[in-house]
């Protein structure tokens, strides 16, 4: 196991004349882990994983790709040489056959396995003398992933991979990332399936409006963030709860709902000495963390 | 296999390109042959060729530009270059590449048509000389290589799918409307393709030896041209 992150970025920005795709982004991820990267539309996902990958300039900061440095353009080829990438729109060369695509792509990698491709071949049932063109999307989807899942690469990026699947390719697709992770292979994959994520990601950083709101392993996530409702006798001042670890406070009539990622015992605490008439605290899942961060954010990052 | 890659994406229009141009000019050449009568001289048979030559350079410049469509700005438009930019190389050799492939079937689609006119010329019996099929080959493609320098900067520059050889085309008709009049003719990359100022209307031959000068100095243009091509790729966000 590689003791250099999979991924390091310090203060990453990438700026569109005034709109700012991504802010001041630091990130770690580390090697021989399955890294959820999770963020609304226009959260700045994709444009994070290009600056990685050199398609795009970052505007300022800093990052590093399997010890190598994004913005160098000769060790960006050798970042690329190690990272097997899927990306949102999985477009491949229409006018070349399946067999003709997975040839190509094979002459570009020593750690391709041609037993592998064998065995994708089987079970995403992919024609090899079929045009790329005439594909459906899903088998498309498949393509792109078998080219990607064919290599022993030592960092997997994908970008929406279940997107355009079906139900049983889903299910493929995430026993191939965890094959490939319990292999040595250190994976990122940003989605909008949170179920997907929750269940096989090892970590999970949430981006919105550019910035890193959440980086914490599924465990800490589960260990910290609760649900906390509440019930007073009389209608409650939500300034009252504004304490250390309350992420957000909704009020309705006499209930208020708290959504907090720590300091659980200080808020009960704190309703019983406003002498709650009931007091429920109850994991979330990262659905809720999920929703609760993000819209809770949204608004102060504007 | 990058070169695999150029020829699939472009074998269809190569060979239709050059199916096209080898049939139109070799027929032309050959209805012109029948066309000349015994009572007829061979300058008139000369013109023929010279405008048979004029024909090739009107396929070549069209089947050219587009050929040469395409590179990561087309492919950003049809959604591929995510894939093509995530493979472990260079821009630089992506558009090397590309270059350099391009080059050969745009040398291909000067050298193989003029070969089959040359070929159907010797076969109906009024052969020219090896050395003017020589010099309209060599006009044809150091003049070409302009337009061809032209429609890979423009390619890098324009997007759209068919939008650079739209605009390529564009340039082509500026530089035979802007340039056809003396004294600026001789700065015109057509007029140099077609031999107008080397061909002798009384002989109706190609006249003098071939301006190494000039092809020299179109070549440089068209190697200045490649390489802000490739500058601007390398510079170019995806």
């Amino acid at each position: 196991m590689s003791d250099c992150p999979a991924i390091e970025t310090i203060g990453l920005s990438k700026s569109y004349g005034r709109m700012e795709a991504v802010r001041d982004l630091t990130l770690f991820v580390g090697s021989n882990c399955l890294t959820g990267f999770l963020g609304r539309n226009g959260a700045g996902k994709s444009t994070t994983i290009k600056m990685l990958l050199g398609m795009v300039r970052p505007t300022a900061g800093y990052g590093k790709v399997l010890g190598r440095r994004i913005d160098d353009p000769a060790e960006s080829v050798e970042i690329r040489r190690q990272v097997a990438y899927v990306s949102e729109d999985k477009r491949l060369y229409g006018y070349m056959t399946v067999e003709q695509t997975i040839r190509f792509t094979s002459s570009f990698y020593a750690d391709w396995r041609t037993d592998r491709v064998a065995a994708l071949l089987r079970k995403f049932e992919l024609p090899l003398d079929r045009k790329v063109k005439s594909l459906s999307k899903g088998m498309r989807t498949k393509l792109a992933l078998l080219l990607a899942l064919a290599r022993r690469p030592k960092l997997l990026i994908l970008d929406e991979p279940s997107e355009g699947l079906d139900p049983i390719g889903v299910e493929q697709l995430l026993e191939c990332l965890v094959a490939q992770s319990s292999e040595g292979t250190s994976v990122f994959f940003s989605s909008h399936q949170i179920e997907e994520v929750e269940r096989i990601a090892d970590r999970v950083c949430i981006v919105e409006r550019g910035r890193l709101l959440v980086d914490l392993s599924m465990d800490e996530i589960r260990q910290s963030y609760r649900q906390i409702d509440l019930v007073f006798p009389f209608e409650p001042r939500e300034l009252e709860f504004n304490l250390m670890g309350v992420e957000s406070v909704r009020t309705e009539g006499c209930q208020l709902r708290v959504f907090s990622s720590g300091n659980t015992d200080g808020i009960v605490e704190r309703a019983r000495a406003y002498h709650a008439s009931s007091i429920e605290v109850a994991p979330v899942g990262l659905r809720e963390v999920f929703l609760g961060t993000v819209r809770e954010k949204s608004d102060a990052l504007v | 296999m990058l070169w695999y890659k150029a020829w699939l994406e472009t074998r269809a229009r190569f060979l239709v390109s050059l199916g096209g141009m080898v049939a139109l000019s070799s027929y032309y050449i050959y209805n012109e042959a029948q066309g000349v009568g015994k009572y007829a001289g061979l300058d008139w048979y000369y013109t023929a060729l010279h405008t048979g030559h004029g024909l090739i350079a009107v396929m070549w410049v069209a089947a050219v530009m587009f050929l040469i469509m395409g590179g990561l700005l087309r492919e950003k438009v049809v959604g591929t270059s995510s894939f093509t930019l995530s493979l472990p190389v260079s821009r630089a050799r992506l558009t090397g590449v590309r270059i350099l492939f391009g080059l050969s079937q745009a040398l291909a689609l000067a050298v193989i048509p003029w070969g089959a006119m040359f070929l159907v010329s010797i076969v109906t019996g009024k052969a020219t000389s090896i050395h003017q099929a020589i010099f309209h080959v060599v006009l044809l493609a150091a003049g070409g290589l302009v337009f061809f320098g032209v429609a890979l900067l423009v390619s890098s520059l324009v997007e759209g799918e068919y939008t650079a050889p739209a605009v390529s085309f564009g340039i082509l008709f500026a530089d035979v409307i802007a340039l056809g009049d003396r004294p600026l003719r001789a700065f015109s990359a057509w007029n140099f393709m077609v031999g107008s100022e080397y061909f002798n209307r009384r002989t109706e031959l190609l006249t003098g030896s071939i301006p190494w000068i000039h092809v020299t100095v179109n070549i440089v243009l068209a190697t200045l041209l490649s390489a802000i091509a490739i500058r601007v790729t390398d510079r170019r966000e995806f």
